[in-house]
């Protein structure tokens, strides 16, 4: 089942120099803390002139799409499914 | 027996993303991976099926399918709405990889790219070979064809490349598919296709799908048109099946085999000639023909005959259409109107005296034609298209509109859109279904000639964002 959520949330990313990665680490929505087995797709995309970037991220059990708003510097959860989206 | 195919070596490579948005989206979530799932233009049973995952295909499930009749080939079929964003953002990102290998890449849609390597059998590269192998008092033969070839490929820009060899089209593939699923994700796979032109290189891409790799060439045409039916080569379905079984050609290798005496017959048009050298693996399909339309098409999720809703659909669809228009600064002196019902179309076009070029002078236009669709049969489908496209220079043609000051407040609500995203400024008679989100981002099934203009101007917003 998937849902459309929209709200901010707290988010640790790491930085690997060497590797050049950007890994979302862990996502902190509303009292949980969600850690990040692997990150499916980085991508970016313009709403108007500010640059967002989503991560398509999942945990052992959900997925979730987060954006960095480059303009504000804050993180949004938009999106929510479990493994079984219909 | 053999006729004279194309004596040159392979320089067109066809791409296919296999089983495109459906392939991305279970690279961006894991947890759908070796699923069957399909991207749906809607979720409901009577949306329509726009790429089923290479796991769903296996059940039978097909693209342009209902989604119902999906689900009763495989009951455990996962539906998913579309995300363009992702599907665009995985073809720039393969345009750019591709870009590395030649400077020639056309994006035919958004699963399938064209690399052309004319420049591997350039003169150029030849005399190249020479002139260094006259320096270092060498053969030819013993100069080495990595460094001449990677000289001519910065020369050229990015293009990294090598002199040609039978093989290295081959080896260029190999270490694209490697790179695609190391740079972009690991979950991608595609097929490509090596040949001399680049219908037979399409050929060669569809000929093992999923992660194929084919070459068609002069040696081993007619053993692979032998295991095809003509129904499978591309461009040739039902119709054009007619035409050729009317002249006694019943099977591809047939069709090779015929003159173009016969073909001219079958197509009774030059088409004839031209499918004799494509099949022949000779130049025909390489024009970029120009831009002569835009357009916009959309599907309702319910019928309507209610005139004030088409009307709201029909003024979004012209926003959409004159930002384009806009956006490759053209102006349109024709419009056409189609209205999809259940039994058939209604479509009307009208060319204008002036050139036109703002939404409500599109809008106005496009409701005259609309009146005389009424009274309206239930509507599924709504399309509007702009012909005769010219290049947008302002040239006073009448002393009574002011044209400068309608264009100047057309541009403003432009920079107002770009800068705070599309719709922020809108029609009043669009408030309605701005609020209710109808007509969503959607992907053409064809060509994406915007894409590129998308991808650069979204590469200049970048390089704003990276400045300031």
């Amino acid at each position: 089942m998937s849902s459309k959520i929209a709200e901010k949330v707290s988010v640790n990313l790491v930085y690997n120099h060497v590797a050049g990665t950007v890994i979302p680490q862990h996502i902190k929505w509303k009292t949980h803390v969600y850690t990040v087995t692997k990150v499916g797709l980085h991508y970016t995309v313009f709403q108007g002139n500010t640059l967002l970037h989503l991560f398509a991220v999942v945990n052992d059990t959900n997925y979730f799409l987060l954006s960095f708003n480059t303009k504000t510097l804050h993180w949004q959860l938009e999106e929510i499914a479990d493994n079984v989206t219909n | 027996m053999q006729k004279q195919f194309n004596q040159l070596l392979p320089s067109w490579m066809h791409i296919d993303l296999n089983s495109c948005f459906a392939t991305i989206e279970q690279q961006a979530n894991p947890h759908l991976r070796g699923l069957p799932i399909a991207v749906a233009a809607y979720t409901t049973p009577r949306g329509c099926i726009l790429a089923p995952s290479i796991e769903a295909k296996r059940f039978g499930v097909k693209t342009g399918m209902q989604v119902r009749e999906g689900k009763s080939l495989c009951p455990h079929l996962l539906i998913l709405p579309s995300d363009p964003p992702k599907y665009r953002f995985v073809n720039q990102a393969l345009t750019k990889l591709f870009n590395e290998y030649t400077p020639s890449v056309s994006v035919r849609s958004i699963d399938e790219m064209l690399l052309n390597f004319d420049y591997l059998n350039s003169q150029q590269i030849k005399q190249m070979w020479v002139t260094r192998a006259k320096d270092s008092q060498t053969e030819p033969h013993s100069v080495d064809p990595a460094r001449i070839g990677g000289y001519y490929a910065r020369s050229l820009g990015q293009a990294r490349g090598r002199t040609h060899t039978n093989n290295q089209l081959i080896s260029f593939a190999q270490e694209i598919k490697t790179r695609i699923k190391s740079e972009i994700g690991e979950w991608l796979t595609v097929s490509v296709g090596i040949s001399t032109n680049p219908y037979l290189a399409k050929l060669a891409a569809g000929l093992h799908k999923p992660d194929g790799l084919d070459e068609i060439n002069g040696q081993n045409i007619l053993s692979i048109l032998s295991l095809l039916k003509l129904v499978d080569l591309p461009y040739i379905k039902e119709r054009n099946e007619i035409r050729l079984n009317s002249v006694g050609i019943k099977t591809p290798v047939d069709f090779y085999c015929a003159t173009h005496q016969q073909l001219k017959a079958a197509f009774q048009s030059i088409n004839g000639y031209y499918w004799y050298l494509r099949l022949h693996g000779q130049s025909v399909d390489e024009i970029e023909w120009q831009r002569k339309s835009i357009g916009h098409q959309y599907a309702l999720p319910k019928r309507t005959s209610n005139v004030s809703e088409v009307e709201q659909l029909l003024c979004k669809l012209v926003e959409k259409t004159g930002r384009r228009l806009r956006r490759n600064n053209l102006t349109a002196q024709g419009i056409h109107l189609s209205l999809g019902y259940e039994d058939g179309y209604w479509h009307q076009g009208h060319k204008l005296h002036d050139p036109i070029y703002t939404t409500s002078e599109l809008f106005t236009a496009s409701k005259q034609l609309l009146e005389q669709a009424l009274p309206l049969n239930p509507v599924r489908s709504l399309a509007i298209t702009c012909f005769n496209l010219a290049a947008n220079l302002y040239t006073q043609t009448t002393l009574f509109h002011d044209e400068l000051k309608k264009r100047a407040l057309t541009q403003a609500l432009d920079v107002i859109n770009d800068r705070w995203g599309e719709f922020s400024v809108v029609p009043a008679t669009m408030l309605r279904i701005q609020r209710e989100g109808k007509v969503l981002d959607r992907i053409a099934f064809s060509g994406i000639r915007d894409l590129a203009e998308v991808v650069l101007k979204e590469d200049q917003q970048m390089e704003r964002e990276e400045i300031y």
